[in-house]
């Protein structure tokens, strides 16, 4: 397991070097300069010029990343040159809202799909499971702004149970922070459970059709003990390789339900840094978001070889 | 014109020398003291450090009308009145302005509010070492001086008959901050201004709540009502506009992009929608060194080609006004004549044929749905004409160095509301301007902006500002659409909102029935 956790960490470098140098580039890529957005109307060739010069925009683009990754690594991502925040500070104060969105999103998510997938796979092709497989095709069409904007005017609007907009520390106020929570986490929710509902039934009706299976069945035991107990581990391996990459995709849902629900996390200070053209905040963000989705992969690498023993040993 | 600049000059005296006047001209029945107010926004606020954050934008001068005080404010007529400054007097020549201040005023932190901290305010933005971008607004300045406490002085580069105007709103440039804050802050000033205004920060949660409170040492704490102000970024129009209905914020920004929610706000006795007719426009600027908008036949095609009313339809359920002039009527400006080319597909196609060649050209529009929406409707008019329009998106904040550095056809650009067209009129339009952005000069456009500068008396300021409008809608160097209007939507308890001056929204002295 030492040596399998090793050599996965090894591939991580040039992982993450790519994603720093793709990340850098992302100044480069974009059009105008930096230069010209901070001077605004003040930009005269010579204030240009000396902008530049100052912040070493004239040197050649590999010194720039190289010396920007050199700061990098010593914990300097830099300083917004809006609000003179360091992106760590910016990224540390928004970070845990879109944590607490993501894991309620994901629990969310795994509540309505993993006990749907299971009693469909339990009665699979009868007419529940029929039910369900196109609820959750027609569910994965539903774009993310669109729930949104339904569930606030059902719940806050209409019922008047929930607030529409806004934020609260947990700290601050514990029942409140969750209260503003409920719809944002359910808006993303319901973007996932389909693809969880969809690769669980899958796997879980190939494994009901497995041996030992039937072998459980002829001993006697009960369905929901066949169910929960033998077939839900061995059928969950995809499972927890979707939930990871889900991490991914949950990111780019939270920019827009951020938004929609005036919830302050990464999501919302990604949105504003390109609004703002704040590219030392955007470099940073995508870097730290980007090797945080890519070291969560290695974690559910770690994850599949845990729960399937011929992985670490190089036999699947 | 001596005698006539006198002539203003004492009449503009007198009109400040009555500094009793009260505050705002609200009714002096209903307000109640106490309670407090939420605010939905539709921008985060990056900060209030004008060296940061260059300009202040909607979002930020909401906040910033309660935290810092100005030296004028507007009343509900426009005119200038006392605030920080209890009187001021100009030079003949209208190139200097010097303020009396108000004696006693403290900064939220105990440093006094003199004329040497606004003088430390005016030359940290001027200094070329601090590069700012607020330094552009206030290039008309020469210097500012403090010969005492409480008197301080403006030196113009060009005369200015309504200074004390344009002075009058919490702009990065007029809201006046403690240099003993800025100087112990450093880098963290930013997000923790300092002010003398009638409320002070309390908290502030990054990207999510701004929380500020009555100042008790307010000079004019009576008048000041809510305890307690609390904004909110509220990006999303949509779910900003359900806030409102739900009763967790009363009070939110709008615009007419969101028109639906304005015209259903109007018909919910709940509610409030309040609106103001500004001066100004939006506008857009011809490069007229660049083919083909260096012929006048396809500049003056292109503009009778539009139907502003359809266009208005099209974008805005028809709530945007259509603009014939960059004044607007919420302007002191009254044309009888503005010299409007009209509206006529038929002339226009005529102009097109008889230029005689391909007009194929790109327009700027931001990377915004409305700047694509705005881009296609005109796309669908200059098709019509003959002449083919490429949309060209970029995102905002692209536009300004684009423009300052004449790499566009056809660029969108905005006049928005100020009490004095002069300003920007002679950027606009002045030869050699670095916002001249049509690249147009003319000696007698120059004379006429020169002559409305320095000419004190109203009646003749306003011929002055017609006969521009005559000239630059003949020759089509710029174009407008619609005229500025700002609105606010708000629970109907929510009283005492001033006219929302420049698009400010200022809760300041609002209070709650």
């Amino acid at each position: 397991m030492a040596f399998f956790v090793a050599r996965r960490l090894l591939y991580l470098v040039p992982v993450l070097i790519a994603v720093s140098l793709l990340t850098f580039s992302i100044a480069s890529l974009l059009p105008g300069d930096l230069a010209y957005t901070i001077l605004g109307d003040q930009a005269t060739p010579e204030n240009v010029a000396a902008l530049r010069a100052d912040m070493g925009l004239d040197q050649p683009i590999w010194w720039r990343y190289l010396s920007w990754l050199g700061n990098v690594m010593q914990g300097d991502f830099g300083r917004s040159f809006r609000t003179g925040q360091t992106v760590l500070q910016a990224v540390a104060e928004r970070l845990p809202v879109s944590i607490e969105l993501m894991l309620l999103a994901q629990v969310g998510a795994l509540a309505i799909g993993v006990p749907l997938a299971i009693i469909c796979a339990a009665r699979s092709g009868g007419p529940f499971d029929r039910f369900m497989t196109g609820t959750a095709f027609g569910m994965l069409s539903v774009p993310t702004f669109l729930s949104a904007i339904l569930l606030i005017y059902l719940f806050a609007v209409e019922l008047r149970w929930l607030p529409a907009t806004g934020y609260v520390p947990f700290a601050e106020d514990p029942i409140g922070n969750l209260r503003f929570f409920v719809l944002p986490s359910l808006t993303l929710a319901l973007a996932e459970w389909p693809g969880i509902m969809r690769i669980l039934r899958s796997d879980m009706i190939a494994t009901l059709q497995e041996d030992y299976i039937a072998l459980a069945k002829a001993k006697g035991l009960t369905p929901a003990r066949i169910l929960f107990v033998h077939a839900l581990k061995p059928s969950s391996l995809t499972l927890v390789t979707i939930t990871g990459i889900n991490i991914g995709r949950l990111i780019g849902g939270a920019v827009i339900v951020e938004t929609v629900f005036a919830l302050p996390g990464i999501g919302r200070l990604l949105v504003s840094a390109i609004g703002t053209r704040d590219l030392i905040i955007l470099q940073g963000v995508v870097l730290l978001v980007a090797a945080g989705f890519v070291i969560m992969n290695f974690i559910v690498d770690l994850l599949y070889a845990v729960l399937d023993p011929r992985i670490r040993h190089g036999h699947a | 014109m001596n005698a006539a600049i006198r002539s203003g000059a004492l009449a503009r005296i007198f009109l400040v020398a009555g500094f009793g006047v009260a505050l705002s001209a609200m009714p002096a029945n209903a307000q109640k003291p106490g309670g407090s107010i939420t605010v939905g926004l539709e921008l985060d606020i990056p900060g209030f450090d004008p060296l940061k954050v260059g300009v202040y934008d909607t979002a930020a001068l909401t906040a910033s009308s309660a935290i810092f005080d100005t030296l004028t404010y507007l009343d509900a007529n426009g005119k200038p009145q006392p605030k920080l400054a209890l009187s001021w007097e100009p030079s003949e020549d209208f190139k200097m302005w010097t303020f009396k201040l108000r004696p006693g005023v403290k900064f939220h932190d105990g440093t006094p509010l003199n004329a040497e901290a606004y003088k430390a305010n005016f030359d940290r933005q001027k200094d070329p070492a601090n590069k700012c971008r607020c330094a552009f607004y206030i290039s008309n300045v020469n210097n500012v001086q403090a010969p005492d406490e409480l008197t301080l002085v403006y030196h113009l580069n060009d005369p200015q008959v309504n200074w004390p105007s344009l002075v009058s709103y919490a702009s990065q440039n007029s809201a006046v901050h403690s240099p003993t804050a800025w100087k112990a802050k450093g880098d963290e000033y930013n997000r923790n201004p300092v002010g003398s205004g009638p409320y002070i920060l309390k908290s502030w949660t990054a990207g999510d709540r701004m929380i500020l409170e009555k100042n008790p040492d307010y000079w004019d704490k009576d008048k000041v009502y809510f305890d307690r102000i609390t904004l909110k970024p509220l990006p999303d129009a949509q779910s900003r506009f359900a806030s409102l209905q739900s009763g967790e914020v009363d009070l939110v920004w709008d615009d007419e992009y969101s028109a639906d929610n304005i015209q259903k706000a109007q018909k919910d006795s709940k509610l409030t929608v309040h609106t103001y007719e500004g001066s100004g426009a939006q506008v857009y600027a011809f490069n007229t060194k660049v083919a083909p908008f260096d012929d006048l036949r396809v500049r003056q095609a292109l503009v009778m080609a539009l139907d502003r009313k359809r266009m208005s339809q099209a974008i805005t359920n028809g709530l945007s006004r259509p603009a014939s002039n960059p004044y607007g009527d919420g302007s002191w400006v009254k044309c009888k004549d503005d010299g409007a080319l009209p509206e006529d597909l038929e002339k226009a196609k005529a102009l097109i044929k008889d230029y005689g060649k391909p007009v194929d050209f790109k327009m700027l529009v931001t990377a915004t749905p409305r700047g694509r929406m705005v881009g296609q409707v005109l796309q669908q008019f200059w098709k019509r004409a003959g002449a083919n329009m490429e949309i060209e998106q970029v995102d905002q904040a692209t536009i300004p160095p684009r423009a300052f550095m004449r790499q566009f056809q056809l660029t969108p650009w905005r006049i928005v509301d100020l009490a004095d067209p002069d300003i920007q009129m002679y950027s606009n339009f002045k030869t050699g301007s670095p916002v001249a952005l049509a690249n147009y000069s003319n000696p007698e456009l120059d004379k006429l902006l020169d002559h409305a500068r320095v000419t004190a008396d109203t009646n003749k300021r306003i011929d002055d500002y017609c006969a521009i409008s005559r000239l630059i809608n003949k020759e089509a160097i710029w174009f407008w659409t619609f005229q500025n209007t700002y609105y606010a939507i708000s629970s109907a308890k929510v009283k005492g909102l001033p006219k929302m001056y420049s698009g400010v929204i200022d809760v300041s002295r609002a209070w709650k029935e």
